[in-house]
């Protein structure tokens, strides 16, 4: 790691860690407890999709503000060499998407009923 | 030119030397010894790369030709080529053997050839255990194709469904051949798994920082965690089904409180990966050709990084999708259309980048390019079909129709092996010296192109007209017999243009024009060394200045000198930004891996018949691994 390359925000690679965990954590307990969500006045799955798109989406956040501000360069040309920038965008990047599954399982949540066969 | 720190009573090294007396110390060094038991010892990660990629060919042949024999049994109403009890054998060996024998171990297989080289390092991680993989592999694909010919081939179908696998349903040893297939296969792919893992991590060349490493090295490091993870999963379903069979467990008996359905979920939490551990590394094939025809740097790397670990992680969250006929709860299932449906916003931006690339580039259009853009256009369409079966209500329509054999095999064909045949033509001279024929090159695309087109296409209709799967025969009156003639048509020209790859790659080794280090003009490392490439892979390691390093530092690459000369040797560098950390040696040639292999095959195979086999089967694989690790006084363990 060179100088410039050198960090202050140790999570810039938080987008790539809790986005797939929050996905995982979202998909399998939403599919195990579907037997069970089915009586419940709130249901579970809407409250644990929305608290999971919001971990995914504040890992996208803190990985966006780990983006150095000069990192526009690495788009124009394709020299490499500044690996924890390039982590903070797979981060951000990663976030985003997972993110994005798991509204689109939340919105599943939201009109299907858990009591269906 | 970097040095590493070096002692006052060192030992000879590179930088001692001049070139010509490097490359000789080198050879003598790192060279498969002669004669049938050096060739059986070898460790080099190119003779073993090159094993298997022969190896997995072989087993594609074996595999099309019983594709064409179902194809020729389903031209025409009641036709009697192949009798039912067979042709439930056919099929099934057919999507093992493509699925286990073909698909998997040829992407492992080039990444164990081409790895090392584009990382720049000299072998691979663990290369005994490399060495072990195959063997393990070559011997659980014979027993498998053994067992057929004998007929007791699997007649249970490349997923084998219990209970039709149960002893009661299969009480011969057709289903046993099948889980044990199993097991050797995963042993092999686990093994190279590993190698990749630690090889990428640990081995990169100096300077080679995670941003700069090439998207194919990227896209089989994720398909290593795949296979990591994935493939433990059918082990444990395979061993319990030998398990249920032969020692009289109840994991899949219902009547004993067993579940069939978790013989469906362990199945697919590994099926479905099992897609995108063939898919992953056909995209990361398509980058590296891309960018080297479209003469430009592939556009948007970062994001074609983040599509392949987006992938990865999503391929664990779509399984439930090959179980939406079980009666689950609509619920549940709907997270997995709703996942199963964003894996093409990856994928998807993917293929953006790649047509960014084609369009702001200076493209070529010579073979391999002709075979990604065949790729582009064949899996679009299998994206499209894929994403109306994830969801629900269609796929309960199509289920087990011709459709989702239409489907699959536009994925699969379109997604992996028309990246592959284009990897082949772009990466053969790197391997043997001389370039494949041009000519013989665009016959054997547009063969393929159209062969596969109009053998797949109609299955989609006939899926839709309610054509089954897995059917031997139908009757006239069903109106299926125009569009399967028409199928079977596609299908034999589409093998045709396997057999002129076949001969255009024999012609080739002989005639084919010599090729030089960097015939493409491409940009990454293993176009570096020579082709073929010594023993030794580079004389001097390679230090990575840029993300194409032989567009940017043409001619004048910077090495790094100080590595020994008197013992295998290999330079190990840190995680993230590939700075050097310390010399580790390398091992030696050993006929070790090959007897465990031996010895581990005999177990394996005794097993199916006798639970003793796991206690008289286990003192010669320990016995194997010992010789395998005993200290031999060379050079490597001194250290």
């Amino acid at each position: 790691m060179n100088a410039i390359d050198a960090y202050r925000n140790p999570l810039y690679w938080a987008g790539v860690a809790l986005g797939p965990a929050a996905f995982a954590v979202n998909q399998q307990t939403v599919y195990a407890i579907t037997a069970q969500a089915c009586n419940a006045a709130v249901s579970p799955a809407v409250v644990l999709s929305v608290l999971m798109a919001l971990v995914a989406a504040l890992g996208a956040l803190v990985s966006f503000r780990a983006i150095r501000r000069d990192a526009a360069a690495e788009w124009a040309e394709a020299q490499g060499g500044r690996a924890r920038n390039f982590m903070a965008w797979l981060g951000f990047g990663s976030g985003v998407i997972f993110a994005l599954v798991i509204v689109d399982q939340l919105a599943a949540a939201l009109m299907i009923n858990p009591c269906l066969r | 030119m970097s040095e590493l720190v070096s002692t006052p009573d060192r030992e000879l090294r590179d930088n001692d030397l001049d070139h010509s007396e490097l490359s000789a110390r080198l050879i003598g060094l790192w060279h498969t010894p002669s004669g049938w038991l050096g060739r059986l010892a070898t460790v080099d990660h190119k003779v073993v790369g090159k094993r298997y990629i022969l190896t997995a060919f072989a087993f594609l042949a074996l595999g099309g030709i019983l594709a064409v024999l179902m194809r020729l049994q389903l031209s025409g109403a009641e036709r009697k080529l192949l009798s039912p009890d067979l042709y439930n054998q056919v099929f099934t060996m057919h999507g093992s053997t493509m699925m286990f024998l073909f698909a998997v171990p040829v992407m492992k297989a080039f990444a164990v050839y081409f790895v090392p080289l584009m990382v720049g390092t000299r072998n691979i991680a663990f290369p005994r255990l490399n060495a072990f993989s195959y063997w393990i592999f070559l011997f659980g694909g014979c027993f498998l194709w053994g067992s057929f010919l004998f007929n007791a081939g699997p007649d249970i179908g490349w997923f084998a469904y219990v209970p039709l696998s149960s002893l009661q349903f299969n009480p011969s040893k057709r289903a046993d051949v099948w889980a044990q297939m199993i097991t050797f296969t995963e042993v092999a792919a686990l093994a190279v798994a590993v190698e990749i893992v630690v090889t990428v991590f640990k081995q990169r060349a100096v300077g080679m920082t995670l941003d700069r490493i090439p998207i194919y090295v990227w896209a089989m490091l994720v398909t290593a965690f795949l296979v990591l993870f994935a493939m433990p999963s059918v082990m444990i379903a395979s061993t319990t089904l030998i398990l249920d069979r032969l020692v009289n467990t109840h994991f899949y008996d219902t009547a004993s409180g067993g579940n069939v359905l978790l013989w469906q979920h362990l199945f697919w939490f590994f099926g479905h990966p099992e897609v995108y551990i063939i898919f992953i590394p056909a995209t990361g094939m398509v980058s590296m050709l891309v960018a080297t025809f479209a003469r430009r740097p592939v556009v948007g790397y970062t994001v074609i990084v983040l599509s392949l670990i987006a992938t990865g992680f999503l391929s664990f969250g779509l399984w439930v999708h090959h179980m939406f006929a079980t009666g689950l709860p609509q619920l549940g299932a709907s997270m997995f259309t709703a996942s199963s449906m964003l894996i093409a916003v990856p994928s998807g931006l993917q293929i953006f980048c790649w047509l960014a690339t084609l369009w702001d580039g200076r493209p070529v259009y010579r073979t391999p390019l002709l075979f990604v853009l065949g790729f582009i256009a064949i899996f679009v369409l299998g994206g499209l079909s894929g994403v109306m079966v994830a969801s629900v209500p269609i796929d309960m329509q199509v289920h087990d129709t011709y459709f989702v054999v239409a489907h699959f095999h536009y994925v699969l064909i379109g997604g992996a092996v028309f990246p592959l045949i284009g990897a082949l033509y772009y990466w053969f001279p790197k391997i043997t010296g001389r370039m494949l024929s041009e000519r013989l090159g665009r016959w054997n695309f547009w063969l393929a192109f159209i062969g596969f087109n109009i053998g797949f296409f109609p299955m989609h209709i006939l899926g839709l007209m309610g054509m089954p799967r897995r059917v031997y025969t139908y009757t006239p009156e069903m109106g299926w017999d125009h569009l399967n003639l028409l199928s079977s048509t596609g299908g034999v020209v589409f093998a045709t243009s396997f057999v002129l790859l076949i001969f255009n790659v024999i012609h080739s080794l002989r005639r084919g024009e010599l090729a030089g280090d960097n015939p493409w003009d491409a940009s990454t490392l293993e176009w570096a060394t020579s082709s073929p490439p010594p023993p030794y892979n580079f004389s001097r390691i390679p230090v990575v200045t840029h993300r194409d390093p032989l567009w940017a530092d043409a001619g004048n690459l910077p090495v790094v000198a100080g590595l020994s000369v008197e013992r295998r040797e290999v330079l190990l560098s840190s995680v993230a930004d590939a700075e050097p950390h310390t010399r580790e040696s390398s091992p030696e040639p050993s006929i070790w891996p090959l007897l465990t292999a031996i010895a581990t095959t005999i177990f394996f195979i005794g097993s199916i018949f006798t639970p003793w086999a796991v206690v008289w089967g286990t003192p010669p694989i320990a016995a194997a691994l010992i010789g395998w690790f005993w200290p031999s006084g060379t050079k490597e363990d001194e250290e």
